[in-house]
């Protein structure tokens, strides 16, 4: 139980980072439109993620610095101020994307407005980020989002050609433009920024030591690995029920549907409560994760884990991004296209955030001897290449498929 | 960049690949709104969810159906724009039915019916475009 609880981070990251509102209707849009073929992108980005969140966990572990102070430190102002803004834009325009997803799941349980629940869940995570602990939201918002297993069962039950979803994870050749978008929106996607800046920051909030290079390792490979599944089985089963009925989904709802089916309003139930929390989840990292990459590039002090008051500018910051986040919310503006250009327009930003962690996980002055291995060296930087050829195709499909339409 | 080639790809007639887009978002929203009005048929689904989901196609059927009356299509689409719009009214009807047929599961596999059936005109329609 003892370890279980201890994976809580990597758990609410993966649920929060890569399962969250645009990449469950990007997941199952995938799955709706080209079946399997686009699964082994996933476990790709997943390995990405996991080599990448390694290495950051393990920085702060033996130097006790977060992303944005590696950031900083790496880069000369210019390009930090950069990286900073580009990641503070694209961080909070996800954040509102996911208070107005808020809006619609708690609508799907009490149908009373879209606009007066994104209210409500606005007032609820923000009484959740002030009243818990660190620990209770990652323990509360992770394993809530685990309701999302409910996919996995669904993709089972559904009763799959088991060599066809094989097949999916073999990649081919392809001249479309839509399956490569697909395929680098999937990588994109496990790999956003923001799931590395909470990351490593909550691993400050949680005081990793060098005892805890093991608890990081269980966190990067068990919390993604789980997210994985997750993505892999909302792909698989929206194949199976929204390809053949030729539904297009373009909404978190037609999502929920896509657990209704095999388990009726059990598994709509367990669909919307999972999406829930993985929302909220989302939610919680995109906010704070704002608040952290401000605060550690401007050198304040920072943290959930210290008083209110000690911390004014964190604290402010913190408030002032989830305002901006929920004034954005509240126009209306559609939560799923506002992610999808969130996931497309990150990719440009992955190189500015992952290439100061490869640079001091080598640093045998800093990281002594816990300097990344072989194994994480070639891992490392092979991804970096992926990201930088990522970063230059990711806009031109987007143009070029109009948006995956 | 996309704005700017989005803009570009404004104003001029309606062509038919554009066509083509709505009427396919027809056919998936017919498509699913009948996936909904069978299950709230076979009382496997949450009312809740299902009045507020096929009120959200609704929207979205609507939104099409005011996109197709504005637009001015090329002559030799010009009747299946009309067809569309018709289709899209069609629809919509049938999402409102869904919307009023919970706990009456009669009314609700009639509307289900009815959306499969306007799924499939979607479908040929396009398939013509």
């Amino acid at each position: 139980v003892k370890f279980f609880l201890q994976i809580a981070l990597g758990i609410i990251a993966a649920i929060g980072g890569f399962v969250d509102i645009g990449d469950l209707v990007f997941n199952a849009q995938a799955g709706a439109t080209l079946g399997y073929s686009t699964l082994w992108a996933v476990p790709v980005g997943v390995l990405g993620i996991i080599v990448f969140a390694e290495m950051s966990g393990r920085i702060v572990a033996i130097s006790k610095k977060p992303n944005f102070q590696l950031v900083r430190e790496k880069y000369s102002h210019r390009v930090s101020t950069l990286t900073l803004v580009a990641s503070l834009v694209l961080t909070v325009l996800t954040l509102a994307a996911e208070l107005g997803g808020l809006g619609f799941l708690l609508n799907y349980f009490f149908d009373v407005s879209v606009s007066f629940f994104v209210l409500v869940g606005f007032i609820a995570v923000a009484a959740a980020a002030y009243f818990l602990p660190f620990g209770g939201l990652e323990r509360i918002f992770g394993y809530m989002g685990l309701a999302l297993i409910v996919f996995v069962a669904a993709s089972v039950k559904l009763d799959p050609q088991w060599s066809q979803i094989g097949n999916g994870f073999v990649p081919e050749a392809h001249s479309s433009a839509l399956y490569w978008y697909f395929v680098v929106g999937l990588m994109a996607a496990a790999m956003m920024p923001y799931e590395i800046y909470f990351y490593s920051s909550g691993a400050i909030e949680e005081n990793w030591e060098e005892k805890d290079l093991k608890v990081n390792r269980a966190n990067a490979i068990i919390g993604f690995g789980l997210g994985g599944l997750i993505a892999v089985a909302i792909l698989v089963s929206a194949a199976q029920v929204l390809l053949p009925a030729g539904i297009s989904p373009d909404s978190i709802g037609t999502v929920a549907l896509v657990g209704q089916v095999p388990y009726g309003e059990v598994g709509l139930l367990l669909a919307l409560v999972g999406m829930l929390f993985a929302v909220g989840g989302a939610t919680i990292d995109t906010a704070f994760s704002a608040a952290y990459n401000l605060a550690q590039h401007q050198r304040w002090k920072w943290g959930k884990r210290m008083p209110l008051l000690q911390e004014p500018k964190f604290s402010l910051s913190l408030a002032g991004f989830a305002l901006i986040g929920f004034a954005i919310a509240q126009t209306g503006v559609d939560p799923i296209a506002l992610t999808e250009y969130a996931v497309i327009f990150s990719i440009p930003v992955l190189p500015l955030t992952y290439l100061p962690i490869l640079l001091v996980g080598r640093d045998r002055s800093i990281m002594g001897k816990h300097v990344n291995g072989p194994v994480s060296t070639v891992f490392g930087w092979s991804y970096f290449c992926l990201i930088c050829v990522l970063a230059v195709a990711a806009p031109i499909l987007f143009v070029v498929t109009n948006g995956g339409g | 960049m996309a704005v700017v080639l989005s803009l570009s790809a404004c104003g001029g007639p309606m062509r038919p690949e554009e066509l083509a887009r709505s009427v396919d978002t027809l056919s998936s929203s017919a498509a699913e709104g009948a996936l909904i009005a069978r299950d709230v048929a076979r009382d496997r689904t949450k009312d809740t969810f299902a009045r507020a989901r096929s009120r959200e196609l609704g929207e979205t059927v609507d939104h099409e159906a005011e996109k197709l009356s504005d637009a001015t299509p090329r002559e030799e689409i010009a009747d299946e724009k009309t067809e569309a719009v018709s289709l899209a009214k069609d629809i919509s009807d049938s999402l409102g039915d869904v919307r009023v047929s919970l706990g009456n599961s009669e009314a609700a596999r009639k509307a289900a019916e009815e959306l499969d059936d306007q799924s499939k005109r979607a479908q040929e329609l396009a398939k013509g475009l």
